[in-house]
């Protein structure tokens, strides 16, 4: 496996020189390999730590697995939901894994457009963190539904009864956000990867790899023709997946604000959703890609530059959440609604007051550390502030989700939501669900986007086949000096 | 165990090893399981006894009675006439508890009974009925039930049993509930039999009256003309065998138009304390005291009251006292001073004294002589069993081995006896200690006779055949006196045509016919007279002590398992009782000041001991219960109880002693180790927080409007001078006048051509008696959870009652306010807009209906239900998981689609039967709307005259159950509608309506009230 191995601090703030995205001597062979070679290991030399991982998170898989039947077979009863709190964690699971999602689509959509080039590090597995964070999203709504073989009621399908969905109901958009979402995140991420299965494909020495990746690769050939489409191709779905970023979660957070909960009902949940999804993504990224840089030896890919650049995303976000909070507060008290005052008053000081104070130390607090460049620039420091993140939007949806329905309007029907031993057996089944894919993809797919680091590498000329566009006589002198 | 492969077991197919080989503990299961078929031990065979009775039920039914009183099973070759299938058939009929006959009127669908309602016809149901009457329904068909007779616990014969019992030596002791000579048979057959009495829930007051020197007389209270009632330890609305009747006149005298004034003197919270304008916490012993002192302010005001009475004087007398006095002696003919039957004869004597000398005698009330046999107390019967005195004892739907005075040791004065047969609806704690058992008929299964609380003759007859082969007290009691051949129908008809003298030949059969359609016969008894005139009033009067320390241990029959006959009911047991909401558990009430004395919070254990027995029972701090009082409600406990019974609650019968069943002083409360989970609907322990009950107690004065009497006839007279533009808004204009604002709205309203059904709740007239839940329950086919899923707030009750108190809890004039919630059916339905598959839409009469077939279960109109009246079926609700009887049989998902095919029967086939995974809720029983409507179109068609649905002939289950007529249903389209006058009468107003804009359908009638000097004391919340 080439590698260099050790650290190049490539995180100075200098206005004169623009800081390389690609440490060590690397040269576009070099880079082809040191990512081509991690899918190519074979099968009799996978390193036993895959193994470990992938046979803990595949066990889990299978206890979501379980869960699951049990729920099928037994009835959402299983779970801890009740009289007044109708959902629980399969609504805050989904809320929370489809928030994960947005960061890779962020991450290869808009910083796509907006020429961040340092995003050609990790999209390809913030993309894969979509697909999957996703994957795990939709599992919810489709479980936690009360007769699930009739799930297809929620699908505008035109039937003998002549019935229509409800229109007028956010969770019918819903199908629809996340249906799109799902979509354009998988065809985006596909496309992105057919010039790398292509490379795959042609390094590969077995028959079975051969046929897998050639088929994949759809007959990729690198000519002037296929780059010329596949740009276009690449630049519409960048395009498409943009809008989306903004409006999957806004249609999420409208499954809370059109209801008329207090608490639930407000119209800052748009805007707070989406810095929240784009907080807990990113802080997923961090989370996965610390490791991932460290065992796969992508530490000259994934640069401590990159790491910055998601702490200060994770810090700017956390701080608008952290005023959504605040603002919440608020607006509660101006309304004047008591009603309203009540839901926050209660939020911090109720029976669900430690879930409040566990969001806000986790969201708000802990990613204030990232100010000091010292943190922000130390690999342990921004995993254990990225766990913290995690666990703070988790919690986040908990507190929107539980607080409001345990104690809405009438004193007599409140009541305490206690989750059951399936629902925490769901939870962390998604997360193996999560963690098998991500590690069936580490093995078998090339975990960043070879052909565009190509065209980032401080040796990178104009030569190359991915070059963008109009963009490259403006850069071309400065090409050398990598951007 | 025998051998596995004995070839003799002889069986081919077998359902387990103990099965194959048969061993005595298998067969012990299935005999105690299937009673009656362990030499069958074949399912298919008992299915098929099953339908030959169903056959038979369904073949007679239609008969001018419902089952004609023949023997043979004739097939229905011609349809007999008026006899529509899948029409249902209306019977009159009785159901009797403890001496009372209580009217209903049944519905009936195929021979099949799914629903008792009272009968109009009858004085004391007036069309209404309590929760226990309309549960009586989920009793006839409890799988648990008897179903053959037993000889020492084994399963024995009709035959066999018949021939021990009329072979009985000796003059054959009786012992069943209080009842008339007419239920018994008639006076002849009671000749040789020697008659005792016990109902441990006696709430009867015949007894104090003759016990303190007067004649045996029932007095007769007439609300309707009170104007001041001071209740003492009454509970008249709740506790009391006439509370139907009492409701609905209590309530008729409870509005603008006129407003009596309740005083209530308890130390247990009674539902009646719950109604009451003034309420004071007095300690049990000390209520007969405080009559006395009244009987002496009275007297000083110039009250006739005889001397022996005006010389009592007592300690120092309580604040209220002069106010109550005052209120009362200017109230005159109009007042009303009612006792308790845990209070002393004493009280009885004084309460009659004192209506005599105000002229309310003849006024509000009138007494009868007592309806019932005489017979003697269970006292004298357990003396004469200690003396060896009864060869044959004869207990008839009576449970003393459970239920009698822990003094009398009855288990075992029982067992001195030679023989001893016990006749009841299930083989309990009493059939245990008897040699024979038999199963008791259940009241809808038999002809019988009895008499209704004024002592009008009142004819039971069946509307299915006995399913368990069960007899009736009368022909129990013909099979011991030697005339076995009289079956319940002739009895039935002697006693009725020698009793109300109906004549014989065709005068008697059209008399009788008449009779059983109406289900009573005649007017009631004619008065009688206290006779009190040679009452010792020293003796009396010296005979009351109160109690100034140590507790005192009230006995108050549950409001849901009554005496404990009802505790294999999962209606009932699932019930919220309507002061404290516990469901599946009784509980140790004690005041809040003495819990934090004994340091003891709600769920703490805390061991109470009285009489030389003591008893452990978990905590629940009641507001408003008198200090150094503590009430445990009867009925729990049970051991030889069907598995919905079992292991519920805690048995307080021990304690309680032959001298003291009303209360017992000198209790002694300790704290224990430990806890015990009591189960509410309201109130959960975790969600109480000191925010949440601070936010509550402000909340509930905006939720639950209440105003005094005085301060709102005020308020109208200056609304009516003010602003007349507020008629025109549909509205109503509710929010008072002021603050009338049109909300904006996204979509656009809805029109109604035709009918726009509504309902107002009137919070003045509901007493929360809950006999709405139970009537909801059973017409709209509402299953029970258990108690694990009522812990989790799973509760299936389409209409709950929402209790609050006002007031600091440890005031000693803490209040209670009901409210009940159905669905508010709004017109801008919160739940409509976010269901993803239209599974909840408008009906084109303004209903909010519930689409099971299309619902999916997202749950998103919980969610968005402000009232959050929806419920969720979480199970396979019809046989969940945590229902009683799914315990112990096996894994969760087995159990699930159990249910026997008589549990199946009394579903009503008019609703559907909702699966897992759908949302319900009220639907303002559709059902019955379309069943109107249908009828209405096919009477416009046949006859061309114009279709028209008249006000009042639909109605829901809950408001023709309820008692107090709180609850009125009907159209708004319909300008006469009563519904349309009480939306417009000033009173009413939309819940959360201003801050939400539902505009509910249902609608709520301010609370009034009428305290002495409250009027214009603090302002309407609302004006």
């Amino acid at each position: 496996m080439a590698s260099i191995v050790g650290e190049v601090d490539n995180t100075m703030q200098d206005p004169r020189r623009r800081a390389p995205l690609v440490t060590g001597q690397h040269d576009a062979a070099s880079i082809t390999r040191s990512v081509a070679s991690i899918a190519e290991i074979p099968v009799d030399q996978t390193p036993l730590g895959w193994y470990v991982g992938f046979g803990i998170s595949a066990t889990i898989t299978a206890i979501l697995g379980f869960a699951v039947f049990w729920l099928l077979f037994n009835g959402v009863g299983v779970w801890g939901v009740n009289n007044p709190a109708g959902w629980g964690f399969a609504i805050i699971n989904f809320v929370f894994w489809v928030g994960i999602g947005h960061a890779g689509t962020l991450i290869s959509a808009i910083l796509f457009l907006f020429r961040q080039h340092w995003r050609t590090a990790i999209n390809r597995f913030a993309e894969a963190m979509t697909i999957f964070a996703v994957i795990c999203a939709g599992l919810f709504p489709g479980i936690h539904i009360g007769r699930v073989w009739l799930a297809f009621y929620l699908f505008p399908i035109p039937n003998q009864m002549a019935m229509w969905p409800n229109f007028r109901s956010p969770l019918l958009w819903d199908v629809f956000a996340v249906g799109t979402y799902f979509t354009v995140s998988l065809l985006f991420w596909y496309v992105g990867l057919i010039p790398d299965l292509a490379t795959l494909r042609d390094r590969a020495t077995n028959k079975w790899r051969k046929l897998i990746y050639g088929a994949l690769a759809m007959g990729w050939t690198g000519s002037m023709r296929h780059w010329h489409r596949y740009e276009r191709a690449y630049l519409i779905l960048a395009a498409l997946a943009t809008p989306l970023v903004l409006s999957v979660h806004s249609v999420v957070s409208f499954d809370f604000a059109i209801a008329q909960l207090p608490g639930w009902h407000t119209t800052i949940f748009p805007p707070y959703f989406v810095a929240g999804a784009i907080f807990s993504g990113f802080g997923m990224v961090v989370t996965l890609a610390v490791p991932a840089r460290q065992w796969c030896g992508l530490k000259h890919i994934i640069t401590l530059r990159h790491l910055e650049n998601m702490n200060k995303v994770i810090l700017a976000t956390g701080s608008m959440v952290g005023y959504a909070y605040a603002m919440e507060f608020f607006i509660a008290w101006y309304s004047g609604n008591s009603y309203e005052q009540f839901a926050f008053i209660n939020r911090a000081m109720g029976p669900y007051a430690w879930a409040y104070w566990t969001m806000v130390s986790c969201n708000v607090i802990s990613p204030q550390l990232f100010w000091f460049k010292a943190i922000r620039t130390s690999v342990p420091a921004m995993f254990i502030v990225s766990i913290f993140v995690n666990i703070g939007m988790w919690f986040e949806r908990f507190v929107i989700v539980i607080t409001s329905l345990t104690q809405d309007f009438l004193p007599s029907s409140w009541d305490y939501y206690t989750p059951t031993a399936f629902d925490w057996l769901t939870l962390l089944g998604s997360f193996g669900l999560f963690f098998t894919l991500f590690l069936l993809f580490c093995r078998f797919l090339p975990m960043v986007a070879i052909a565009e680091v190509k065209a980032i590498m401080p040796g990178a000329h104009g030569a190359h086949g991915h070059g963008h566009g109009d963009e490259h006589a403006e850069h071309a002198p400065a090409m050398e000096a990598a951007r | 165990m025998p051998s596995l492969i004995d070839e003799s077991a002889g069986k081919t197919y077998w359902r387990s090893l103990e099965h194959r080989a048969d061993s005595p503990e298998f067969r012990a299961f299935v005999e105690r399981e299937f009673p009656g078929i362990v030499d069958q031990l074949n399912f298919h065979t008992s299915r098929r006894n099953f339908m030959k009775v169903m056959g038979a039920s369904l073949a007679l039914a239609g008969a001018a009675g419902c089952r004609w009183p023949r023997e043979e099973i004739v097939p229905l070759a011609r349809r007999p006439e008026n006899r529509i299938p899948g029409e249902a058939a209306y019977y009159a009929t009785t159901i009797e508890r403890d001496g009372v006959g209580l009217g209903a009127v049944v519905t009936s669908y195929e021979g099949r009974p799914i629903k008792i309602e009272g009968s109009p016809e009858h004085s004391y149901s007036l069309g209404a009925s309590d929760g226990l009457m309309q549960a009586e329904i989920l009793t006839m068909y409890d799988p648990d039930r008897s179903g053959l007779p037993r000889h020492r616990g084994k399963a024995s014969s009709w035959e066999e049993f018949r021939a021990a019992l009329s072979g009985a030596h000796g003059r054959v002791a009786v012992l069943t509930t209080p009842t008339c000579v007419e239920a018994l048979g008639g006076a002849d057959r009671l000749k040789s039999v020697d008659l005792y009495f016990w109902a441990p829930a006696d709430g009867n007051a015949d007894n104090g009256l003759r016990d303190a020197g007067g004649n045996a007389v029932r007095p007769l209270l007439n609300f309707r003309n009170a104007k001041v009632i001071a209740a003492f330890d009454s509970d008249f609305l709740g506790a009391h065998p006439a509370a139907i009747r009492h409701a609905r006149d209590f309530a008729a005298n409870r509005g603008p138009e006129g407003m009596s004034r309740l005083y209530a003197i308890e130390g247990h919270y009674s539902l009646t304390g719950a109604n009451a304008d003034h309420r004071y916490a007095e300690r049990p012993s000390a209520v007969a005291t405080r009559l006395a002192q009244l009987a002496h302010a009275l007297a000083e005001k110039g009250a006739a009251l005889p001397a022996g009475l005006k010389s009592s004087e007592g300690a120092a007398q309580p604040a209220y006292m002069e106010k109550m006095a005052d209120d009362l002696f200017h109230a005159g003919s109009h007042a009303l001073v009612v006792v308790g039957p845990a209070q002393p004869p004493a009280a009885h004597a004084i309460a009659a004294a004192i209506n005599k000398a105000l002229g309310a005698e003849g006024e509000t009330v009138s007494y009868i002589a007592s309806p019932l046999a005489k017979g003697k107390s269970i006292s004298d019967l357990a003396k004469r069993l200690d003396a060896g005195e009864v060869e044959t004892l004869l207990i008839i739907g009576s449970n003393p081995a459970y239920d009698a005075p822990a003094d009398l040791k009855l288990a075992e004065g029982i067992k001195k006896a030679k023989h001893t047969f016990h006749v009841g609806l299930f083989a309990d704690e009493t059939a245990q200690v008897c040699e024979w058992h038999a199963p008791l008929a259940h009241a809808l299964e038999t002809w019988a006779v009895y008499r209704a609380w004024d002592g009008r003759l009142c004819v039971s007859q069946p509307l299915i055949a006995p399913l368990f082969n069960g007899v009736t007290a009368a022909e129990a009691i013909s099979i011991a006196t030697g005339t076995a051949e009289a079956t319940a129908y002739k009895i039935a008809r002697d006693v009725l045509g020698s009793a109300a003298k109906l004549g014989s030949g065709d005068a008697f059969e059209g008399a009788w016919r008449k009779a059983v359609h109406d289900g009573v016969v005649r007017e009631a008894a004619p008065a009688a007279d206290v006779a009190l005139d040679s009452t010792n009033w020293g003796a009396l009067l010296g005979g009351l002590k109160e109690q100034k320390s140590g507790f005192e241990l009230v006995f108050p029959p549950d409001s849901k398992v009554y005496d404990g006959r009802y505790a294999n009911n999962g209606w009932l047991q699932e019930l919220p009782d309507p002061l404290t909401k516990i469901t599946w558990d009784n509980a140790a009430l004690i005041s809040p000041a003495d819990a934090r004395e004994l340091k003891v919070g709600r769920d703490d254990l805390v061991t109470i001991e009285h009489a030389g027995a003591k008893i452990t029972a978990p905590v629940y701090v009641m507001p408003g219960q008198a200090r150094g009082t503590v009430s445990v409600a009867l009925g729990y406990g049970r051991t030889f109880v069907g598995p919905v019974g079992a292991g519920v609650g805690v048995n307080v019968y021990p304690l309680r002693t032959s001298t003291a069943l009303g209360f017992g002083v000198g209790a002694n409360v300790t704290r224990a180790s430990g806890g015990h989970e009591l189960v509410t609907t309201q109130d959960h322990q975790a969600i109480d927080t000191a925010v949440g009950r601070a936010e509550a107690a402000h909340r509930v004065e905006e939720l639950l409007v209440e105003t005094p009497v005085a301060a709102f006839l005020a308020g109208k007279k200056g609304a009516e001078h003010a602003t007349e533009a507020d008629e025109h808004s549909e509205n109503g204009g509710d929010h008072g006048g002021a603050e009338h604002h049109v909300a904006l709205q996204l979509f656009a309203e809805h029109e109604y051509d035709g009918h726009a059904w509504a309902m107002a709740i009137d919070l003045t007239k509901c007493n929360g008696c809950s006999a709405c839940v139970i009537a909801c329950q059973a017409e709209n086919n509402i299953p029970v959870v258990g108690k694990g899923e009522v812990k989790r707030g799973r509760e299936m009750q389409w209409l709950r009652i929402d209790r609050y108190f006002k007031g600091q809890p440890e005031d000693a004039d803490v209040a209670i306010r009901f409210q009940p919630l159905p669905c508010m059916h709004c017109e801008n339905a919160p739940c409509e807009q976010v269901c993803p598959v239209a599974a909840t839409v408008h009906d084109a009469e303004g209903l909010n209906v519930m689409v099971y077939n299309r619902c999916v279960g997202t749950r998103y109109c919980l969610n968005n239900c402000p009232y959050k009246v929806r419920r969720f079926n979480w199970f396979y609700n019809h046989h969940g998981p945590r229902h009683p009887r799914n315990h112990g049989v096996g894994p969760t998902y087995a159990s699930q689609i159990q249910l026997t095919d008589l549990e199946k029967m009394a579903n009503n086939p008019a609703v559907t039967v909702r699966s897992r995974g759908v949302m319900e809720k009220c639907t303002f029983c559709v059902q019955r709307i379309n069943h109107a409507k249908i009828l209405a179109k096919n009477e416009a068609v046949q006859h061309g005259t114009a279709y028209e649905i008249p006000d009042g002939e639909i109605t829901t289950a809950c408001a023709q159950a309820c008692p107090a007529e709180a609850i009125v249903f009907g159209d708004m389209n319909d300008h006469e509608s009563r519904v349309y006058g009480q939306f417009h009468g000033g009173r009413a107003y939309s819940l959360l309506d201003h801050h939400l804009n539902t505009k509910p359908r249902t609608r709520y009638l301010k609370k009034l009230t009428n305290p002495k000097d409250g009027a214009g004391e603090h302002k309407p919340a609302h004006a």
